[in-house]
This record gives structure tokens, C-alpha cells and sequence, in this order.
């Protein structure tokens, strides 16, 4: 069975004051079923990603809440993941498709951050931590920042070195109409940003945003017929790990990753260099550095090198990493980042990504993580 | 963090077998943008230590200088109130932390 992505589209993201999640939900519905050409009506159910309507805005029930704003009474699911509730989404929606259940469904992935000031919203996303972590008085900077410290200590990696992972993605970013940050930067602009979470400095890190982004998918041929450029996903995988980092073997790879990326490529008997272009979960500089490392494209401890030296640069590399500006420069609502991912790689192989086009890519891949690499979903997409 | 009686309760059935414990620090931050609760004691270093038990766990560093905030630092861990404010049912929470040797 192939899975066809029939509409893919996200809302500006960034600091959205005068949107409600209602609103932003609509528009990036709207926006994937006017691709899709087909109506509200021809959707047999609604997945929902989104990790903290719940906790930030007390809303619980939203997977039936959206449905509504859909027009439709069709079954409705929201996923939790921590910031990995996208993919999540993604990932039970084609187990849908593939069990013959729906045939054609919508996936949406929202959430309505800058509401709320910053404290409850650090508080608010310790909850995909363990409660260990959260006594420590640990944040999530904090935990990646533990995981950029060993990284230095094992691999040499300077903090100088980390911060070309944010030059790279503002300098992508700057060429995305949707990005929430469209400013190029320096290492040094990175260097001179007040700390966070030593060695993380704030432009080591994502923001926080709002935003929503939606995809229709199906598995009728019938309907994918009549889209001129087709687009496929080909696997989608997902892995878990502990919840606590300080459970695990190693603090520089994240063994889901790992795990889902090589289940992902075995799945349809490709390898890591296969891929053209990626959109990876660079939530922290160090995010990235490690994610390269851990879908096989980079050496183990080359990976924030080998970004350094613009190896996954647009017009420079071979495989191109976060051409969208990654979740540093066109924002982080984080139930919303998974399908945003898919969104961008669709636009990709499609040839319809403007400015950001990636010449040529055929394979793109989507690398979506929630916690400290306690669940990660892989999506790879072939045209 | 939400605290209830019942909860602190469970937690600290094992707390008193988790104090004296010695071991090493593997990786360190200073927490300068915290969570809620935490307010009034940022900055503040977090570290995972590997115990000498073998174990590995997540812990706030107190009593510290800037010269112990480096990988191989010997500490010991140690009873600590969690919060300097009390929550809202008025119970003291006692935490594991630990600090330098």
C-alpha cells in the first residue's frame, strides 16, 4: 500500500498574539485540504499532535475540539510525545491507512505557546522529563546542556563549534517566508547571547513559538491521481528510550534514533547517503550535532564539525540539513514541529520550496524527537 | 512540580538509603533560566553523577565554588530541602542533592 501525501501546509510561525490555537488549527487545515482538492467531508478521521494545550491552557479534549473546527464529527485522536507528538500523529495515522480502517486522513499537528511567560513554559515542558529530573531542578536546556558537555569532553567539540549549528540554520531560515527568525547570524553573535544553561547560550536553542501545520494523507490511488506531483512516504518508524538521560549508556547518541533511522532505511533497502535532504530536531545546537551523527550521515563526534564546515549548507553539501531554518529559525511549537517537518520535506521534493530548494531532491527524511531522545520518529518521503 | 502529601510520602520511603553516597561528576550545567519552583535559587549547578555504587542519577550540586564545576569532582550526597518556599499543603520536601568533597 502506498501512503500519498495529497496536502501539506503550516502557518506563519512565531509570536502569534492574535491567533488562538482555534485559529491557527483552521488555517493549516484549510491550507492542506485546498491542495488536497478534496472537501472537509471525504476525511475519514483527524489525528492531533500537541503536547501542552492541557497543561499551558487547560484544554484537554482537543483532538475532538479541532475536529469541530474541521467541520466534521469523524473520529478524532490527539498523540502526546513531548515534542515528538507530531510525528507521533503522523506515525498512528499511516497505521490507520495501512490497517485499512480510513483511507484518507488529516493530520495536525498545533500548539499555542507565547500565551504564557516563559517560566510556566520551561515548567510546562519538564513534564516530558522524570520526576528525578524535575526534583534536580533540571530544565531542558539544562539536560542538553549535560549532553553538550559530554559531547565536548569526548569529541573536542568547542563551544564555537556548536554555535555554527544556529549560524547555518538563520542563514536557512533567512530564505523561509514562514520562519519565525529570518536574521542571519554569526558564531560570535551566538558567543556574546546570555546564557542559559552552560555551555547552551540563548541562541543555542529553539524558541518558543506558536504555530500549526497539517497534512492530508490517503492511500486511495484515486485521489492521488489528481495531484500533479506526488509525493510518498515510504517508512515511518519509532523507537523509545528511558525516560531520565542519567539512565543511559551514553550521553552523546540518542539510541532511539538510532534505532528508528536504521529500521526506517532497512524498511526500503536504502542507506543514510541515500538521503538528499533532511529536516532534523535541532531543539539545541547540540541536537543536531548528534542527530547527524545518529541518522548515519556524519562520523560519530564529526557531526558538529562537519556543520561547521558546511557540509549540510544549501549550495554547499551533499545532504542538506533543516533547509526550513530547523526549529532555531522558523520556530518550535513543539506538537506542531513533526508535521511542519513533513510539510517542508513535501514542498522539497515537490521542487516548490522558492529560495530554500534543495536542486534535485528525491529522498528527503524527517527526524522528530521528544524529551532527552525518549521517543523519535523517522518519516522518510520519496517523489 | 505539583507536591501532594501522599506522593512525598512514597518518594521518601527510599530517600534515607540514598544519603553518603559517594561518587564522581560526569557532566555539569549551570541552570540559569529555571522552572517555576526554582526561582530563587538560580544560577545553580545540575550535574549527573556516577556513584561509586554504580549507579548514575540527576542532582542539584550545593555548597559549591566555581573550582568544582568539572568533570572527575569527587562529591557526596546529601538531605536537602527541595524548595526554599514551602507548597501549598505546608509540608517541608526533602530532597537528595549532593556536594563537593
Amino acid at each position: 500500500m502506498k501512503i500519498h501525501v495529497l496536502g501539506a501546509a503550516t502557518t506563519k510561525f512565531g509570536e502569534l498574539w492574535d491567533t488562538s490555537p482555534r485559529t491557527l488549527a483552521k488555517e493549516a487545515m484549510d491550507g492542506a485540504l485546498k491542495q488536497s482538492g478534496i472537501r472537509s467531508s471525504q476525511t475519514d478521521a483527524l489525528f492531533v499532535g500537541n503536547m501542552l494545550a492541557g497543561i499551558l491552557g487547560n484544554q484537554a479534549n482537543i483532538a475532538s475540539l479541532f475536529a469541530e473546527e474541521l467541520g466534521e464529527q469523524i473520529p478524532a485522536f490527539r498523540l502526546e510525545g513531548a515534542c515528538a507528538s507530531g510525528g507521533l500523529a503522523l506515525h498512528n495515522a499511516i497505521n490507520s491507512l495501512k490497517a485499512g480502517v480510513y483511507k484518507t486522513v488529516m493530520v495536525l499537528g498545533v500548539e499555542k505557546m507565547t500565551d504564557h511567560n516563559s517560566d510556566d513554559v520551561t515548567t510546562a515542558l519538564m513534564s516530558a522529563g522524570s520526576d528525578e529530573e524535575r526534583m534536580a531542578g533540571a530544565t531542558f536546556p539544562g539536560l542538553y546542556a549535560l549532553m553538550a558537555r559530554a559531547y565536548m569532553q569526548e569529541y573536542g567539540a568547542t563551544e564555537e563549534i556548536l554555535a555554527s549549528v544556529s549560524v547555518k540554520n538563520h542563514f536557512h531560515g533567512s530564505f523561509n517566508p514562514k520562519a519565525q527568525f529570518k536574521s542571519i547570524i554569526t558564531v560570535g553573535d551566538v558567543m556574546r547571547s546570555g546564557k542559559i544553561a552552560d555551555p547552551l547560550k540563548l541562541l543555542d536553542c529553539s524558541p518558543i513559538s506558536d504555530g500549526a501545520a497539517a497534512v492530508v494523507i490517503t492511500s486511495d490511488t484515486s485521489l492521488a491521481k489528481r495531484i500533479a506531483k506526488p509525493i510518498f512516504i515510504t517508512a515511518s518508524e519509532v523507537a523509545t528510550d528511558t525516560l531520565s538521560l542519567y539512565d543511559r549508556k551514553s550521553f552523546t547518541t540518542l539510541a532511539s534514533v538510532v534505532t528508528a533511522s536504521q529500521k526506517a532505511y532497512k524498511s526500503i533497502g536504502i542507506n543514510s547517503q541515500d538521503i538528499d535532504v533532511a529536516e532534523v530536531h535541532d531543539c539545541f545546537s547540540i541536537a543536531e550535532a548528534m542527530a547527524v551523527e545518529d541518522l548515519g550521515f556524519s562520523k560519530k563526534g564529526q557531526g558538529a564539525k562537519d556543520i561547521s564546515e558546511n557540509k549540510y549548507t544549501l549550495g554547499k553539501g551533499k545532504i542538506i540539513s533543516n533547509p526550513s531554518g530547523g526549529l532555531k529559525s522558523c520556530g518550535h511549537p513543539v506538537g506542531a514541529t513533526g508535521i511542519k517537518q513533513i510539510v517542508e520535506i513535501t514542498e522539497q521534493l515537490r521542487g516548490e520550496a522558492g529560495k530554500k530548494q534543495v536542486k534535485g531532491a528525491k529522498i528527503g527524511l524527517t527526524h522528530n524527537v521528544g524529551g532527552t531522545g525518549t521517543v523519535a520518529v523517522v518519516h522518510i518521503l520519496e517523489r | 512540580m505539583k507536591i501532594t502529601p501522599v506522593k512525598l510520602w512514597r518518594r521518601q520511603a527510599k530517600v534515607s538509603s540514598q544519603i553518603g553516597k559517594k561518587g564522581k561528576i560526569i557532566a555539569w550545567t549551570t541552570i540559569r533560566i529555571p522552572s517555576k519552583e526554582f526561582t530563587s535559587q538560580a544560577p545553580y549547578p545540575v550535574i549527573i553523577v556516577a556513584l561509586e555504587s554504580k549507579e548514575k542519577m540527576t542532582l542539584q550540586l550545593v555548597d559549591w565554588g566555581m573550582e568544582n564545576l568539572k568533570i572527575g569532582q569527587e562529591i557526596i550526597t546529601v538531605l536537602r530541602r527541595l524548595y526554599t518556599e514551602d507548597g501549598g499543603d505546608g509540608i517541608i520536601h526533602y530532597v537528595i542533592k549532593c556536594k563537593p568533597l
